[in-house]
């Protein structure tokens, strides 16, 4: 009787299986202080009694990840998304706010977090430069505390994963970019982390290097069920790696949802393909929220500005301009969408 | 415990390794630093042997105060070579790689490097100490009290680098602070023991533990001094606790950068 009695939502949370929350983040902060010159102010009153400035490079952010979860974590250079990474992986204190990653509290628990986790700096090395990969592999696999057998049946299965072997005996130093990226990743999920946090892996790399690493890491994802936390300003990374993207700007969070949705729900600009009958001769000038993006004899490409004119309003324009055969409309690209999003806060 | 120390030994070896890769410059960085070592040694044996007998220090005990400092110094240093590197690491911001370790942060840092040129401190400290028992025709007793001043004073030197390298965390491009500081503590260390009296004794054993490397511990062995030995003994575990505090609160302050960086 009392069970019926219970509102329909109540009943469903107690039925539903609860999703394992991997990262919890609750109004995280990080303040940076640092002496700035004061313009007009003598060089020694600088140097002695130098004005300092606070700077919150987080500010008051919140969000959850979920197990096995792919999540973009990306905003423009300043954002503060070093900042969070460093703060999840207890590199930095916060100033305020709480953090629990698998868990465990950074900032106390850094030893047995660092157990748990897998960390990848698209700008730093964790490999020895004058030594073979397997040697780095092997001493993460000792840091770990894994037994022989371990490391050497997970070396040679991570060499194998991510085609390690034709380079293995050479000295890190020697490497390519893109085989010492796969190095590094190989090396962070030595011990097999739960969450693997890269801050703008596929920095400096050749597109192929890139579709390789982003490869890997959805297998990884899939086979291990490892959740992977990315920042990066590449956003091939964004769109072919993670199912959902928080966006940050100026420490604050902007945006959080799923990858696929950003483009459908912050549509700024539509583009207008025209295909002429033979070739267009002549680009008159366009009506108000329209602008040409390419001007060609088989093809001419329009930008639409979504906040002046209406997609139908465009086409009827443009129509009544130009004598077309074809006619395509689609929506801007995902870059696009990120730029927008960052220039509007 | 047993797995850090497994772990740092083995991170030894591997900087060993790292190192030896590059093989000219492994051996010429060892031979080099015992040509220096000893140079300096025969500058101190001529002034002695121009100026006397110093307040009771003879040619013998400054072997030995050259022996206690080298051995001790090339110990640190090889081994504990990332120590040295402290400030660098601080200001490029590859201090974070130790940060996610699942090691002891220290003991990680301390063992990140190999200190090649520091193999020769240890050799010529091992050399100077074996013909300063020579010389003093020790008996097993004072041999013994050797070894145990060895550690101890290995002790001090570690708390000594550990404190001064800790101020790398207080502000960026601390190296020549850091240095200065260090040699604040280093040059008295190798300094004529007999040299120091009164209130410079003072400051250099309780303030700066430069005696403690070498000086106190060859006055010990002299005279087979137990008072010395267990003063010695006091100081350099409360000035490896201080070290250690002041280590973890520099972490505390530690605010990483974005720079390029390589390396384990």
């Amino acid at each position: 009787m009392l069970h019926a009695e219970l509102p329909i939502c109540a009943t469903l949370k107690i039925h539903m299986p609860k999703e394992e929350k991997t990262i919890v983040v609750s109004e995280l902060s990080k303040k940076f202080t640092f002496p700035v010159k004061t313009e007009g102010t003598g060089w020694l009153k600088n140097l002695l009694r130098p004005e300092i400035r606070h700077v919150r490079a987080v500010d008051a952010i919140s969000f959850s990840v979920t197990k096995g979860e792919r999540v973009a974590f990306i905003g423009p250079n300043g954002a503060g998304k070093s900042t969070t990474i460093k703060m999840l992986t207890s590199i930095l204190f916060p100033t305020s706010g709480t953090i629990r990653v698998l868990g465990l509290d950074p900032t106390t628990d850094r030893k047995k977090l660092a157990y748990k986790i897998g960390t990848v700096f698209g700008q730093r090395s964790q490999l020895f430069p004058n030594l073979p990969i397997t040697d780095s592999l092997e001493f993460f696999g000792v840091m770990y505390d894994m037994t022989d057998i371990q490391i050497r049946k997970r070396v040679i299965e991570l060499a194998e994963l991510f085609e390690l072997n034709s380079f293995a005996d050479q000295p890190v130093r020697k490497l390519s970019l893109g085989q010492r990226m796969r190095a590094e990743v190989a090396a962070s999920l030595m011990h097999r982390p739960e969450v693997i946090f890269l801050d703008e892996p596929t920095i400096g790399l050749d597109v192929i290097a890139k579709k390789s690493l982003r490869d890997l890491l959805v297998k990884i994802n899939n086979e291990e069920q490892t959740t992977i936390f990315l920042t990066s300003h590449d956003v091939g990374d964004i769109e072919s790696l993670c199912n959902r993207t928080i966006i940050i700007n100026k420490g604050i969070l902007v945006k959080d949802l799923p990858t696929q949705e950003l483009t459908r729900t912050f549509v700024y600009e539509k583009y207008i393909d025209l295909v002429p009958p033979v070739a267009f001769e002549t680009f008159p000038e366009l009506p108000d929220g329209i602008r040409y993006a390419t001007k060609g004899k088989n093809k001419i490409t329009t930008i639409v500005d979504l906040d002046r004119i209406s997609v139908r309003d465009a086409l009827k324009a443009l129509l009544d301009i130009f004598e077309v055969e074809d006619v395509d409309v689609y929506n801007t690209d995902l870059e696009t969408v990120i730029r927008h999003i960052y220039e509007a806060d | 415990m047993i797995n850090e120390l497994y772990f740092a030994l083995y991170a030894i070896k591997k900087n060993v390794q790292s190192n030896a890769e590059l093989r000219t410059s492994f051996i010429a960085n060892i031979i080099g630093m015992m040509i220096n070592n000893t140079s300096f040694l025969i500058i101190w044996i001529f002034f002695i042997r121009s100026v006397g007998i110093i307040n009771g220090w003879t040619a013998a005990d400054i072997l030995g105060l050259q022996g206690f400092s080298a051995l001790c110094f090339g110990i640190v240093f090889s081994a504990g070579g990332g120590i040295r590197h402290t400030a660098e690491y601080v200001s490029s911001g590859s201090f974070d790689r130790f940060l996610l370790s699942p090691k002891n942060l220290l003991l990680r840092l301390a063992t990140s490097s190999f200190g090649v040129s520091a193999v020769g401190d240890m050799l010529f400290g091992v050399a100077c100490l074996a013909i300063y028992a020579t010389l003093l025709h020790t008996t097993p007793y004072q041999v013994a009290f050797i070894c145990v001043l060895v550690i101890l004073s290995t002790m001090v030197f570690l708390a000594a680098v550990v404190t001064v390298y800790s101020a790398s965390f207080l502000f960026v491009d601390s190296n020549t602070v850091v240095d200065g500081l260090f040699e604040l503590f280093l040059t008295p260390a190798l300094f004529h023991g007999g040299a120091f009296r009164g209130g410079m004794r003072f400051i250099f054993t309780f303030v700066i533990p430069s005696l403690l490397i070498g000086t106190l511990p060859v006055e010990a062995v002299r005279n087979a001094s137990l008072e010395k030995l267990l003063l010695i003994t006091l100081l350099s575990f409360a000035w490896l606790l201080i070290s250690f505090k002041l280590f973890y609160a520099g972490v505390r302050k530690y605010e990483s950068s974005n720079f390029m960086t390589f390396g384990s």
